[in-house]
C-alpha cells in the first residue's frame, strides 16, 4: 500500500547470496512444533510427529526441530529463518497431509515471503545484452568533428523534393538521353 | 441497599477493542502528530489513505501506459518513424509485442528496437501504406535497411 | 554500485548540449521541438522524476518569423503586481526591447504548467545573434534540425552557378524590366 509503512514493507525478488545458482543452503534454521497430547485439534499434528518427523529430521540435518507438548493449547508451527524472520502458523484441525505440505512450504521458503509485497515479479543482474541505451547509441559520428552550428546538421532533411529540383532532374535526364542518341547516331 | 440497575447502565465496549484499534494504528505508524496516536483521528486518515490506494490502482496502470507511450515515441523518433506506423507495421508482420515489451527493448536493447522499426517500415512499404498523419519532422536518422538487415537487402539487390 | 555500472550510469544519463538555429523559423513550432529536448522526452529512458533533460542553446533569435499579421497583432500581457500595473505589449515592440523574449515565452507556454517548468527553463539559453560565449559553445555537441526550409538568397549564390543554372524561359533582349 504505502511505501513508507513500517509494517507493510516491499521488496524485490532476491535470493540470499544467489542461493541455488551454485550450492543450495536450506534457509530454515529451526522449526518448533507445539501441540496438545490429547485434544482433537492436534490430531493431524500428532500423526505427523509419529510418522514423518524422524524422517524429516534425518533428511534435513541443517534444520533444528523442537517439540513442545502443551496441554489445552492449539497446535502451532513456528519457523525461524537465517535472515531472522519468524513465521507463526496455526495448524488447528489440519489433517496430516496438509501439515506435511505446510512444513514443506516452510522448509523451502527463504524467510517470511507473505509479509513482503513484491515490487516486480522478475529480477536479473544482467538486464541488458546489447548494452543499455545511451545518447551516443544512434548519434551520427560526424557530429564529433563537425563545426556547429552547420547547415548540414541544422537543415530539414525530410522535406519532399521541390518543383525546381524536379525540373532540374528532368532536364539532366533529357541531356543524358540526347547524348546517348547522338552517340548512337555517330556510331 | 443493593443497586442493581446501575450495573445495567455501564456499557461494556468489548474485549476485542485493543486489537481492532491496533489494526488501524499499524497502518498509521508513519503519520505525524495525533494522527498516529489518537484512534478517532487516525481512523479517519487511515480510511482516506485506503480510499486513495483503491483509486490509485487504476491510475497506476494509466500512468504506466502513458510512460510506455512516451518512451516508445521517443525511440521511434530516433529512427524517423511514428509510433502509429510502428504499431501498424509490426501488427501486419504478425509481431505481437505490447507497449511494455517495446519500451523495455527500447531502453535495454536499442539495436533490437532499431531492427523492429526497420521491419515495420519495410512491411508498410511492401503493403503500400502511407501514414498521412506523419508530420515528417527531422528528428532522427533514416533507417538504412542495408545496415540493419544485410541478407534481406542483398536478396533484394539481386532481384 | 560497481565501477563498471557507475560508468554505464554516467553514459546513459549524460546531458547533451544541443544548438538550435532559430533563423526564419516559427517560434511556436520550434518551441514544441525544443521543449521535447528540454524535458528529455526525446530519450527512451524518459521519466518525469529522472532529471534527464538536455540543454538547448538557441541562436539567431532576432531572426524569428511569426506568421501572418502576428507581428502587428499578437500582444503579450504583463502585470507588475501593483494596482494599475497591467500592460499589453505588441510582438514587434517586445522584440525591439528584448529579441530573446518571444521564443522564451513560446517555450514556456509550450511546456506543461507544473512546478518543474521553471527549473527546466533554466536549461534553455537564448542568444539574439550568432555570438555565443565560448564556455557554452565548448559544451555544445549536437544540433537540432529546423522544421522550416531556409532558402538561400539569390545574391548569396556565386554568379557562375546562377548563369549555368538551366532556364525554362528567358526574357527577350529588348524587354525592359521595372
Amino acid at each position: 500500500m504505502s511505501a513508507k509503512n513500517l509494517f507493510l514493507n516491499s521488496g524485490f525478488v532476491r535470493a540470499p547470496l544467489q542461493n541455488g545458482v551454485g550450492r543450495y543452503v536450506c534457509q530454515l534454521q529451526r522449526i518448533v512444533l507445539k501441540f496438545c497430547k490429547s485434544h482433537g485439534g492436534s490430531r493431524g499434528m500428532r500423526d505427523f510427529i509419529e510418522q514423518d518427523l524422524v524422517d524429516f529430521a534425518k533428511h534435513h540435518p541443517g534444520v533444528v526441530v523442537y517439540l513442545k507438548p502443551r496441554r489445552h493449547r492449539s497446535p502451532v508451527i513456528v519457523g525461524e529463518y537465517l535472515n531472522g524472520d519468524r513465521v507463526w502458523m496455526n495448524v488447528h484441525n489440519k489433517t496430516h497431509e496438509e501439515i506435511t505440505k505446510w512444513i514443506e512450504v516452510l522448509r523451502t521458503q527463504q524467510g517470511d515471503i507473505a509479509s513482503v509485497r513484491l515490487r516486480k515479479y522478475q529480477y536479473t543482474d544482467h538486464p541488458s545484452i546489447q548494452g543499455p541505451w545511451t545518447p551516443f547509441t544512434f548519434k551520427d559520428p560526424e557530429l564529433n568533428t563537425a563545426e556547429l552550428p552547420s547547415s548540414k546538421f541544422g537543415a530539414n532533411n525530410r522535406l519532399p523534393m521541390s518543383a525546381t529540383e524536379q525540373l532540374r532532374l528532368m532536364f539532366e535526364k533529357q541531356k543524358i538521353s540526347t547524348k546517348t542518341e547522338d552517340l548512337k547516331i555517330a556510331e | 441497599m443493593v443497586f442493581l440497575t446501575i450495573a445495567n447502565l455501564v456499557r461494556v465496549r468489548g474485549p476485542d477493542e485493543f486489537w481492532r484499534k491496533r489494526r488501524i494504528f499499524r497502518l498509521a505508524a508513519h503519520y505525524i502528530g495525533r494522527r498516529r496516536n489518537c484512534y478517532s483521528i487516525a481512523v479517519r486518515n487511515v480510511h482516506r489513505a485506503l480510499v486513495y490506494a483503491t483509486k490509485a490502482r487504476k491510475l497506476k496502470k494509466q500512468d504506466m501506459i502513458d510512460l510506455w507511450n512516451t518512451r516508445i515515441t521517443a525511440a521511434c523518433e530516433q529512427h524517423n518513424i511514428t509510433q502509429f506506423s510502428l504499431k501498424e507495421g509490426l501488427d501486419r508482420a504478425n509481431i505481437m509485442l505490447d507497449r511494455k515489451s517495446l519500451s523495455d527493448l527500447a531502453c535495454w536493447e536499442p539495436r533490437t528496437f532499431e531492427c523492429l522499426a526497420a521491419v515495420a517500415k519495410e512491411k508498410l512499404q511492401l503493403d503500400g501504406f502511407v501514414n498521412y498523419a506523419d508530420k515528417k519532422l527531422p528528428t532522427g536518422t533514416e533507417l538504412n535497411l542495408r545496415d540493419v538487415m544485410l541478407e534481406h537487402w542483398l536478396k533484394e539487390e539481386k532481384h | 554500485m560497481s565501477a563498471a555500472k557507475r560508468v554505464q550510469q554516467w553514459a546513459t544519463f549524460a546531458r547533451t548540449w544541443h544548438i538550435f538555429d532559430c533563423k526564419w523559423q516559427d517560434p511556436y513550432e520550434s518551441a514544441n521541438i525544443i521543449k521535447k529536448y528540454l524535458m528529455g522526452q526525446h530519450k527512451p529512458i524518459y521519466h518525469p522524476l529522472n532529471d534527464c533533460g538536455d540543454v538547448v542553446v538557441c541562436i539567431n533569435s532576432r531572426e524569428i518569423a511569426l506568421r501572418g499579421d502576428e507581428w502587428r497583432k499578437r500582444a503579450y500581457f504583463h502585470h507588475t503586481g501593483y494596482p494599475g500595473g497591467a500592460s499589453w505589449t505588441l510582438a514587434w515592440e517586445l522584440h525591439n526591447k528584448d529579441p530573446t523574449m518571444i521564443i522564451k515565452k513560446a517555450v514556456y507556454r509550450a511546456m506543461k504548467g507544473n512546478l518543474q517548468r521553471r527549473h527546466t527553463m533554466q536549461r534553455l539559453f537564448i542568444y539574439h545573434e550568432e555570438n555565443v560565449p565560448e564556455d557554452i559553445m565548448k559544451n555544445v555537441s549536437s544540433q537540432i534540425r529546423q522544421s522550416r526550409l531556409v532558402p538561400t538568397r539569390l545574391d548569396h549564390i556565386p554568379e557562375e552557378e546562377v548563369k549555368q543554372y538551366p532556364k525554362v524561359m528567358d526574357y527577350p533582349k529588348d524587354y525592359v524590366l521595372k
